[in-house]
């Protein structure tokens, strides 16, 4: 049996590697979508809307996994987002709302104190994976 | 020190009686605060900043739209800051006609002229007895922002409010003229605009205030009396003058908590003045003191209560006391405001709210008539649907508000029957005969 799995672990870890970049999106989405749309609503629905092409203070947040930041054509960011050069994925939404954004993103105008349940951000950051 | 001014008109019969009924109607039909213009310029939604999506009462995020001088935008080029509405209301009082009328039609001047300068102008029509409209200044609050300052590594916002009514700049709504809630009576605070005499809308002034650490709120301003002719120009009637004043003094400190989920605060406030009325009267020594709290559950906006307390203690030494044979005036006295305040906000449009309202204080049977007591205790209870102004509504920069709304009256003039002291024979009003039930519609694009 340990041969056999030894025999095999190439082809094993030649999978997970050619998986990696499918799976490992839908890992990073740990939370509770649902559960995040409470978090959404309460931490970040005023200055953002959730609808395709709607800006409020801040950026639409329709389609923000997975984008540049600061791309959105039809909103006027900062020039230190605009600079930021990162794209907004899981890990780096994970990142920037686990602190201040002014201490993750010296300059922006957006403020926004962090938030420390890293439960809270699970949901919220599978929720914002939902809008597609 | 006597002198032989003109003793202050006391609410008597039926004339009395229409006046309150007037009074309450403008009470009942102006409750609004929220203005379109203002959503369109940040491309927020109404609920954004008001639990109801209709105002007045003010969510956090609706404070720090204040105390940032109506300035934030969402960058998307200059909106026209224009807003109007439209309010249409059946009125059954429980003595005396029912009536229908569009009751009011507002102009608001909202919104931002730099990153800087912001500001909030209401102009209003209000429906007359004699079918015809009359058209006032409302209330006026014009800014100066300085945004994004730091003080000791912390932020700090520091600005500059010229308005026309104590208190209305407040980002807390739980005073009484950013609530536009009030205890009506005989008696009352300066800072109470239901009060006989209130300054609201007849005064200017100006106020310099800091936002410390997004915690801390203070204040400290002036402001003195229009002249009685201007008073008369913005259409306010010169029975109603606050009289000439000097030496005014506003403060304010409040601690402001947003939790996002919820928000705490509790606040002080004070007001004095020397006033003069009639103008040309001995002077008055008037002090306000008063303090304020209030609590907030928002969780995910699905299910919101708001409740607020407000107490405000004048203190009044009188420069001159009106003659009446067989009576003494004193010569100083109090008046006393309370305000509690409950509202419950289903998905951002279904609400109830509930008010007690009482307005006492010394015993004075010269300035308010036999017996003296000026108390009076009443509720308003409003029930309300605003369908739109939220995120995923129709729309989300207007809204239509339906309610209805009951005023009730325990106690006037300290009493519960003949609330004016009509002799005996003559046809007496009962406090419960100033009730009065409404249904309104209002719409704000």
């Amino acid at each position: 049996m340990t041969k056999l799995f030894l025999r095999r672990l190439p082809l094993i870890a030649a999978g997970l590697f050619l998986l990696g970049p499918v799976a490992g999106p839908r890992l990073a989405f740990a939370g509770d979508a649902s559960a995040g749309k409470d978090v959404f609503r309460a931490e970040c629905s005023e200055c953002h809307s959730v609808r395709e092409g709607r800006n409020k203070k801040g950026p639409s947040l329709f389609g923000i996994v997975g984008r540049h930041a600061g791309s959105l054509p039809d909103y006027r960011y900062s020039d230190a987002l605009q600079q930021a050069g990162w794209v907004w994925t899981p890990q780096k939404l994970q990142w920037y709302l686990s602190q201040p954004s002014r201490q993750a993103n010296p300059g922006t105008r957006m403020k926004y104190d962090g938030l420390d349940d890293a439960e809270q951000r699970d949901d919220l950051i599978s929720f914002l994976g939902t809008l597609h | 020190m006597l002198s032989f001014h003109p003793r202050p008109t006391r609410p008597r019969g039926l004339a009395s009686l229409c006046a309150l009924l007037v009074l309450l109607l403008l009470a009942a039909s102006s409750p609004v605060q929220a203005t379109a213009a203002f959503a369109r310029q940040t491309g927020s939604a109404c609920a954004d900043c008001h639990a109801a999506a209709y105002g007045p009462a003010l969510t956090p995020y609706g404070m720090r739209f204040k105390i940032n001088g109506f300035t934030e935008t969402d960058g998307e080029g200059t909106k026209l800051p224009l807003a109007a509405q439209v309010l249409a209301q059946y009125s059954r009082p429980a003595r005396g006609a029912s009536t229908t009328n569009l009751t009011e039609a507002d102009l608001y001047v909202a919104g931002r002229l730099t990153d800087h300068v912001g500001g909030f102008v209401k102009v209003e029509a209000d429906h007359q007895g004699d079918g015809g409209y009359a058209t006032k200044l409302s209330n006026l609050d014009l800014r100066y922002v300085a945004h994004d300052l730091k003080l000791g590594g912390r932020d700090l916002v520091l600005g500059v409010s010229v308005n026309n009514n104590p208190g209305f700049d407040d980002p807390v709504g739980a005073l009484p003229a950013p609530a536009y809630l009030g205890p009506p009576g005989v008696s009352g605070t300066l800072l109470n605009p239901s009060s006989p005499g209130s300054l609201a809308h007849r005064v200017v002034g100006a106020g310099v205030y800091g936002f410390y650490d997004a915690l801390w709120y203070a204040e400290a301003g002036s402001y003195r009396s229009l002249s009685a002719s201007r008073q008369d120009d913005l259409g306010y009637p010169l029975s109603g003058d606050p009289g000439k004043l000097s030496g005014t003094g506003y403060l304010r400190l409040a601690w402001m908590k947003d939790l996002k989920r919820q928000f705490f605060s509790a606040g002080v406030v004070a007001l004095t003045t020397r006033r003069q009325r009639p103008r040309s009267a001995p002077t008055d020594d008037i002090t306000d003191l008063g303090y304020d709290l209030s609590w907030q559950y928002l969780g995910n906006r699905e299910h919101i209560v708001q409740l607020s307390y407000v107490d405000i203690l004048e203190r009044r030494h009188y420069g001159s006391a009106p003659l009446v044979p067989g009576l003494l005036a004193p010569s100083h006295a109090t008046a006393h405001d309370q305000v509690l305040a409950a509202t419950y906000t289903f998905r951002q449009s279904y609400g109830i709210s509930a008010s007690h309202l009482m307005s006492t204080g010394s015993r004075d049977p010269v300035r308010y008539g036999p017996p003296g007591d000026p108390a009076t205790t009443s509720n308003r209870i409003s029930l309300y649907w605003t369908p739109f102004g939220k995120d995923d509504s129709w729309t989300s920069v207007a809204n239509l508000k339906l309610a209805a709304s009951w005023s009730r009256f325990t106690r006037f003039n300290g009493r519960r029957s003949n609330v004016f002291g009509a002799p005996p024979g003559a046809p007496a009003t009962d406090a419960s005969d100033l009730d009065a039930f409404f249904v309104s519609a209002s719409v704000m694009f």
